[in-house]
C-alpha cells in the first residue's frame, strides 16, 4: 500500500521536475549568480554601485513586464502604471513603518500588503476604466494616476506632499532577483496559458474574440489587476529600498519612463521588457560616465540624447528592438514549434 | 459678487491659454487621429520663443508676437516632417510614442540651452488697474489676453470654415484615405496643420509668459490640462475644444478658489472621468463606430 502510494508520488515528483525542470534551474542558477554578486559586494569586491544600477534594472523590469500585459498583450494604451506603484509603495510604508517590527516578517508582509492594495485600487480601477477605449481609455488611466498622486499629497497621514520617510531599508538586490523570479514564472505561465490567448486574441481583433465567447470586460479587467498587483509589488520593494518616498516621484513623469522602456523593447514580449529596461538603464549611466569623463558640463546631453534614441528606434524599429518575438528560454517548451504567434 | 467676477476673469484668461493649446490638440487629432504628446511641449518653446525676442531684442509686443507664432509653426512643421511623417501609416502606438521622445528632447534642449529656472516674460501688455462700481478691481492685461484669445479663435474658425484649405482639412478629418484621391495634397495639408496649432500654441504661451510664469516643464502640466480640456469637449472639434477649456478652468480656478488649491488636479481629473463616463466620447464629438 505505501509502495504504490510511494510510486505515485514518485512519478508526480518527476513529472513536476520533468515539467519545470529548465525553467527552474535557471532560476536557481539565476539567483546563484546574484547571490554571489551579493556577497562579493558584501566583501567589497565589487563596486557597491553597480549592485544599486541592478537593483534598480531589477524593479524597473518588474513594473515594465507587468505593464506589459495591458500594452502589450492586451494591446491597450494605459498611461497609469505609476500610479498603482505609488499605491504599493505607501502601503508598504505603512506596514513597515507603523504595523509590525522591523524585521523579516514586517518586510515579507509589507510586500505582501503592498501587491495586494495595489491589485484592489487596480480592480476598482478598471471596473471604470473598460468602459471605455482607445485614447479616452488612455485619458482615463492618465487621470486615476494624476487622482492617485493628488490623494496621496492631501493625506497627512501619508506625509502629504512632503513626503514619507524612515521606512527600513530591507530591499536588497537577492531580495529584487527573488521577487523578479517569482513574477516572470507568474507572468510567463500566464502569457502562455489560455488567459494569455485570450488577450492577444483581444489584442488583435476583438470583435473576433467577442464571437469566439470571449468576456471582454472580464479578462481586460484581470489583466490589468494583475499588472497593477506587480506594479505594487515593486512600489513596494521601491519605498523599502529609497526609505524615503514622495508622491511626485510616482506621477505621469514616471509612468513614461516605464512607456519609454517598454517601447523600446518591444511589447507583447517578456523578452523585450527585459531588454528594453537593461538597454535603457545602462546606456543611460554609460552615457553619464562618458560624458562627465569629457567634461561635466556635457552630462546635461544624456537627457538629449535618450529621447533621440527612442524616437530613432521607433522610426527604423515600429515594434522596438525585440518586436514580440520572445528568446527561447523563455517560452514554455511546447511552444518551441510554433515560433510565432501573431504576424 | 465682485470676488466671484474677478474669478470668473480669471478663469476666462485660464480658459482663454487653454483652448489656444487645445486648438492644436483637437486638429492634429482631426487629420492625423494622433495625440501629439509634444504639443504641450510646443507650447513652451512658443513661450520661451517670445521671451528670447522679447528680452534680448527688445521686441514690442505687435511684432514679437507675430514673430513667436511663426517661428513656433516652423518648429511645429519641422517635428511633424523629421518625427511624424514616416509612421504615418505605421502603428498608431509607434506614433504616440514618437510624439512622448520628441516632447522630452524639447524640455531638455529648452533646459539645458535657456536653464531650468522660472522666467517671467516682460509685462508688454497694457496693465493699468481699472476699477468699477463698488470695489470690483480688474487688470487690463487680463482683457486683452481674452480678446486676443478670442479673436484668434474666431479667426480659425472662418479658416477652417471658409476658405478651401480650411475645407481640405476637414474633408481629411472625415476620411484620410480617400481624400487624397481627390487631388488634395495631404502632406500639405497636413503641414498646415502643425503650422496653425502651432502658432496657436504659441500665441498661449506668450500669454501664458504674461500672466503668469514659464520654465521648460510647464508643457508637461499645461499640455495634460488642455488634452483633457480637449476630450472633455470631444477630440477633433473645434467648438468641443474651447468649451471644454473654459469648463475646465473654471472648474480649477473655483476649486482653488472656494475649496483648496492642493486638490485642483484631483477634482479636474475626476471631472474628466465622470464626464468621460457620461459622454463616452466627448461632449461634442462624434460617437466612435466600430466596423466589422
Amino acid at each position: 500500500m505505501s509502495s504504490s502510494k510511494n510510486k505515485h508520488s514518485q512519478a508526480l515528483l518527476a513529472k513536476l521536475a520533468a515539467a519545470s525542470s529548465s525553467w527552474g534551474i535557471r532560476s536557481v542558477a539565476f539567483l546563484v549568480c546574484i547571490a554571489l554578486l551579493q556577497i562579493a559586494g558584501d566583501f567589497d569586491l565589487i563596486n557597491q554601485y553597480y549592485l544599486h544600477i541592478l537593483t534598480i534594472i531589477g524593479m524597473n523590469i518588474i513594473l515594465v513586464a507587468s505593464l506589459n500585459l495591458v500594452n502589450g498583450y492586451l494591446g491597450e494604451f494605459a498611461l497609469g502604471h505609476a500610479g498603482f506603484m505609488a499605491v504599493g509603495a505607501y502601503a508598504a510604508a505603512v506596514i513597515a513603518t507603523k504595523v509590525g517590527p522591523p524585521g523579516a516578517m514586517t518586510f515579507v508582509l509589507a510586500l505582501i500588503g503592498a501587491t495586494l492594495a495595489a491589485a484592489l485600487i487596480g480592480y476598482l480601477i478598471g471596473l471604470i476604466t473598460f468602459k471605455t477605449v482607445g485614447d479616452y481609455l488612455a485619458i482615463v488611466t492618465l487621470g486615476f494616476n494624476m487622482i492617485i498622486v493628488n490623494a496621496i499629497q492631501n493625506m497627512d497621514y501619508l506625509g502629504g506632499p512632503r513626503g514619507f520617510g524612515g521606512i527600513p531599508k530591507t530591499t536588497s538586490l537577492i531580495i529584487v532577483a527573488l521577487c523578479l523570479v517569482i513574477t516572470y514564472t507568474i507572468l510567463r505561465n500566464l502569457v502562455f496559458s489560455g488567459h494569455g490567448r485570450r488577450w492577444i486574441s483581444i489584442r488583435e481583433n476583438v470583435i473576433a474574440a467577442e464571437l469566439m465567447g470571449i468576456n471582454i470586460y472580464k479578462a481586460k479587467n484581470m489583466a490589468f489587476t494583475i499588472a497593477a498587483a506587480f506594479a505594487g509589488l515593486a512600489g513596494g520593494l521601491w519605498a523599502q529600498y529609497q526609505q524615503f518616498i514622495t508622491p511626485k516621484s510616482f506621477d505621469y513623469i514616471k509612468t513614461t519612463d516605464l512607456l519609454v522602456m517598454l517601447y523600446l523593447g518591444g511589447t507583447g514580449s517578456l523578452s523585450g521588457s527585459i531588454l528594453g529596461v537593461v538597454f535603457y538603464m545602462i546606456l543611460m549611466e554609460i552615457l553619464r560616465n562618458v560624458l562627465a569623463m569629457i567634461d561635466p558640463r556635457l552630462a546635461e546631453l544624456r537627457m538629449l540624447i535618450s529621447p533621440l534614441i527612442l524616437v530613432i528606434v521607433m522610426l527604423t524599429r515600429q515594434s522596438g528592438l525585440l518586436g514580440n518575438r520572445e528568446w527561447r528560454w523563455l517560452k514554455p517548451r511546447k511552444e518551441d514549434s510554433t515560433d510565432e504567434y501573431s504576424s | 459678487m465682485e470676488i466671484i467676477i474677478q474669478q470668473l476673469l480669471n478663469a476666462a484668461q485660464l480658459g482663454a491659454v487653454y483652448s489656444l493649446i487645445a486648438l492644436g490638440y483637437t486638429m492634429v487629432y482631426g487629420v492625423l487621429r494622433l495625440i501629439n504628446f509634444a504639443h504641450g511641449d510646443i507650447f513652451m518653446v512658443g513661450a520661451f520663443i517670445g521671451f528670447m525676442l522679447a528680452t534680448t531684442l527688445n521686441m514690442p509686443l505687435v511684432l514679437m508676437m507675430p514673430l513667436t507664432m511663426l517661428l513656433t509653426a516652423l518648429v511645429g512643421v519641422a517635428i511633424e516632417r523629421v518625427a511624424y511623417r514616416k509612421l504615418r501609416d505605421a502603428q498608431r502606438v509607434s506614433l504616440v510614442i514618437t510624439a512622448l521622445g520628441v516632447g522630452i528632447f524639447l524640455e531638455n534642449f529648452v533646459r539645458i540651452v535657456v536653464g531650468p529656472q522660472t522666467r517671467q516674460l516682460p509685462a508688454q501688455l497694457p496693465d493699468s488697474v481699472l476699477k468699477f462700481g463698488s470695489g470690483l478691481i480688474i487688470t487690463e492685461d487680463k482683457i486683452w489676453i481674452i480678446l486676443i484669445s478670442l479673436a484668434l479663435m474666431i479667426i480659425l474658425w472662418l479658416f477652417v470654415q471658409k476658405t478651401l484649405m480650411g475645407t481640405a482639412m476637414r474633408a481629411v478629418a472625415d476620411n484620410s484615405e480617400v481624400i487624397p484621391l481627390m487631388g488634395i495634397n495631404l502632406n500639405r495639408v497636413i503641414a498646415v496643420t502643425f503650422a496653425i496649432g502651432s502658432a496657436l500654441a504659441a500665441a498661449g504661451g506668450v500669454f501664458y509668459g504674461q500672466a503668469y510664469s514659464i520654465d521648460p516643464y510647464m508643457g508637461i502640466d499645461l499640455g495634460w490640462k488642455a488634452f483633457i480640456a480637449a476630450v472633455i469637449g470631444g477630440i477633433g472639434s473645434i467648438e468641443g475644444a474651447v468649451l471644454g477649456s473654459f469648463m475646465l478652468a473654471g472648474v480649477e480656478v473655483f476649486t482653488v478658489a472656494y475649496l483648496s488649491s492642493n486638490l485642483k488636479n484631483g477634482i479636474a481629473f475626476g471631472l474628466l472621468i465622470l464626464l468621460l463616463l457620461i459622454w463616452p466620447s466627448g461632449i461634442m464629438g462624434k460617437p466612435l463606430l466600430k466596423k466589422v
